[in-house]
């Protein structure tokens, strides 16, 4: 089968993952065929290609037009990364005019916003995270090429935290973890502004298991993305109240200084901003 | 895909241009552009990023406790270097100190880091042009070295693997340090995040060694290029600590390609004295260090550095490169071998700072409060220097931010060279795809990040 990687608005984090999959990738490479990909192989023009692992948003007009010829070479697209899939912390707010003149021309001209990969092509396969663990990109991957479904988690990244939830807990809440929460303590309960409640799982918690907050880079859990019932800014704030027993206002009072962490990754995403209960800045 | 353009507003009449897009094996979207007079002459050769992120103005009015986990994507690969060098800004910013046992494990997961990408380097973008120097750009890649010499693939793959492990058992994350706060790191390791660590680097030497092995072989059949190449033009700088080159150092060194002792800056003198001098046909905002242009960061400056005595392996190793080629090193060449140098260097740091005993029961953070002020810090990431400047405001958020990075500092050297390289190799207005392939490994030789260089 022919495979290609192509990269949009992104930091690089995403290919790092991907070439930090080593053997068992080189691997499946050399039994099939590296059809387009700056990052492995030196051909310069897209071709079409049975699987295509974009990661990035489009911020440009280059961005934008690799984006449609992809889609229109492809047949199955699978977005790498939080950046393609939600939008990433480029959403967190527009940039300034960037000036695209070159002496003739040439440069491409940069958006002031970011839009996720979906909204410009069809995708068949997202592989949140930022960035995406190794297995879950070479999982996604191989579920295209071998035809079966590949690793879903509708878990919070809590179901992975080895922390325990306290009976106390704080009610006043920081973005620190000042001199080291115990090992043993759920973060939110020691009062740190953490998103594990509302993100979705699958990165074995590994911000919150060395004690730091989760900042939601896997974006929302799927009870989030599949229900108005639910959202990142209604869910986390009951949470806080009902483990702190602090009154719901009080909580909502103290977050909405500090709203936009709540949003790092998913400030562009459409179905995020869609949410009736959500309190995604800019709105 | 190289494209011919006529070239608008010059005022050579007939002057042409042509482009080459994308360059490949490197991380970002950029091209080169070759201009021509109308006689065909090479009149200068740019390589150029086409994308912008515009971090700095992300974390603007945002509260500096949670800037560092935005600006740590500033790059996937130097992430964790960026994510350190603002904890730092913000804690010279706020006057905290931060634990000595604290800064040993930011410096041991950053070691850690910086061999792990030197490993991937060599592995997908490096060693196809030194291995297969003469083939098709069909094989020209790691699929095709896998096919003809697996064990080498293997061999890097096999040491990547247990170092991006060793990081997750003692950073929570092998890509972008979690641990890493500011004021310290959110949790020192225990013993057995030690010992599983050790163990797991121990098992790397043999295969780092046969890397350096191969890199030294690979760039002795270059010696004809090596000898009648283009040198590297102004001066290789490097952050320095006693005058080694080191992640963190209390200076910065640089010397001239062209000899002579090294000149020392502070940090604070090294930071007045970067200028901006942007150019119209690119994102990336080359910056100069008056007094010390062009200069050249990285993997080849810190290699002409020299290693000091506590490494004594990457010593004996540099010491090698010096006694068969020359010091300094000065063309892109020495790429795979600066990087394979490289790889034991850090590989060996980080054993050190393993074997040096913890005390875990100490604060691994200084609780600090969030005060006005502005503050900067200098680091050495894989691809080079890279400087933050923070400023905060009274309600604790980042009022303004600046970001240098590596190949930021190496832009006026990568034009210069590419110009250079490119009048030594176009005859004509075709670029033929061994010539396209020569312009690439010139500037692959820098470890271009392009969406590092734009942010």
């Amino acid at each position: 089968m022919y495979i290609a990687t192509v990269a949009l608005s992104a930091c690089g984090g995403c290919e790092n993952s991907l070439l930090s999959i080593g053997e068992p990738l080189i691997a499946l490479l050399s039994e099939h065929t590296v059809s387009f990909s700056s990052l492995l192989v030196d051909r310069h023009t897209v071709s079409p290609c049975d699987v295509v692992l974009v990661s990035g948003c489009i911020r440009s007009s280059e961005e934008e037009e690799v984006a449609l010829e992809i889609e229109r070479t492809s047949r199955k697209i699978i977005a790498v990364g939080t950046c393609a899939v939600y939008g990433g912390i480029g959403g967190l707010r527009k940039r300034p005019e960037v000036s695209s003149e070159d002496d003739d021309g040439a440069l491409p001209e940069i958006y002031r916003d970011v839009a996720p990969l979906d909204s410009s092509v069809a995708v068949e396969l997202y592989v949140p995270g930022c960035p995406p663990q190794p297995h879950l990109i070479m999982d996604a991957l191989k579920s295209v090429l071998e035809g079966y479904t590949p690793l879903h988690f509708d878990s919070t990244v809590c179901s992975d935290c080895p922390r325990k939830v306290a009976r106390k807990a704080s009610k006043s809440l920081q973005l620190h973890p000042g001199p080291g929460v115990p090992g043993s303590t759920c973060l939110l309960n020691a009062g740190v502004v953490c998103l594990g409640p509302v993100t979705r799982g699958g990165c074995r918690a590994a911000c919150t298991s060395v004690g730091t907050a989760c900042t939601g880079c896997r974006g929302p859990s799927d009870a989030i993305l599949s229900s108005q019932m639910h959202a990142i800014h209604a869910d986390l704030t009951g949470y806080i109240s009902r483990t702190s027993g602090a009154r719901q206002d009080k909580v909502e009072k103290q977050l909405s200084n500090i709203l936009e962490v709540l949003y790092l990754f998913t400030g562009k995403d459409p179905v995020t901003r869609s949410r009736v209960k959500e309190r995604v800045p800019g709105d | 895909m190289t494209e011919l353009f006529d070239v608008e507003g010059s005022d050579d009449l007939g002057a042409q241009k042509v482009r080459l897009y994308p360059v490949t094996r490197i991380q970002g979207r950029a091209d080169i552009e070759v201009h021509f007079t109308a006689d065909q002459a090479v009149v200068e050769a740019r390589f150029r990023g086409l994308e912008s992120r515009g971090i700095e103005s992300l974390v603007e009015g945002m509260p500096a406790l949670r800037a560092p986990q935005v600006l740590a994507r500033t790059c996937g690969t130097c992430g964790g270097f960026h994510q350190l060098a603002a904890c730092m800004s913000i804690e010279a910013a706020c006057g905290a100190e931060v634990a000595p046992e604290a800064q040993a494990l930011r410096e041991l997961v950053c070691w850690l880091l910086l061999a792990a990408s030197h490993v991937r380097t060599m592995t997908y973008f490096a060693l196809p042009d030194f291995a297969l120097p003469m083939s098709d750009a069909a094989v020209k890649n790691v699929s095709g070295i896998y096919m003809i010499d697996q064990e080498s693939v293997t061999r890097l793959t096999r040491a990547l693997a247990s170092i991006n492990e060793a990081l997750q058992c003692l950073a929570g994350n092998q890509f972008l340090p979690a641990v890493i706060v500011p004021g310290g790191v959110s949790k020192l390791p225990d013993e057995t995040a030690i010992s599983k660590a050790s163990e797991l680097l121990e098992g790397c030497e043999d295969d780092l060694r046969e890397t350096m092995r191969l890199a030294e072989m690979l760039t002795r059949r270059e010696s004809r290029m090596i000898e009648t190449g283009t040198p590297l033009p102004g001066y290789y700088m490097a952050s320095t600590s006693d005058g080694r080159p080191a992640i963190i150092g209390d200076e910065i060194s640089a010397a001239s390609f062209n000899g002579g002792e090294p000149v020392a800056l502070d940090a604070q003198g090294f930071i007045a004295a970067v200028e901006e001098r942007p150019v119209t046909w690119s994102y990336i905002v080359p910056l100069a260090v008056r007094g010390l242009e062009p200069a050249m960061v990285g993997p080849l400056a810190r290699l002409n550095l020299g290693f000091g005595e506590d490494t004594p392996i990457a010593a004996l190793e540099g010491g090698r490169v010096s006694e068969q080629w020359q010091h300094p090193l000065n063309n892109e060449f020495f790429f795979l071998i600066a990087l394979a140098c490289e790889a034991i260097w850090s590989w060996e740091k980080a054993r050190n700072l393993l074997e040096r005993g913890w005390d875990d029961t100490s604060s691994p953070c200084a609780p600090f409060e969030v005060v006005s002020g502005e503050g900067s810090a200098v680091v050495d990431s894989p691809r080079g220097t890279l400087a933050h400047v923070a400023q905060i405001d009274e309600s604790g958020k980042i009022s303004a931010y600046r970001i240098m990075s590596p190949l930021q500092f190496n832009y006026l050297t990568v034009n210069e060279y590419l110009t250079s390289v490119a009048s030594e190799t176009v005859r004509g207005i075709e670029i033929s795809d061994a010539v396209a392939a020569r312009l690439q490994l010139a500037v692959r030789s820098f470890n271009p990040c392009v969406s590092c260089g734009t942010h």
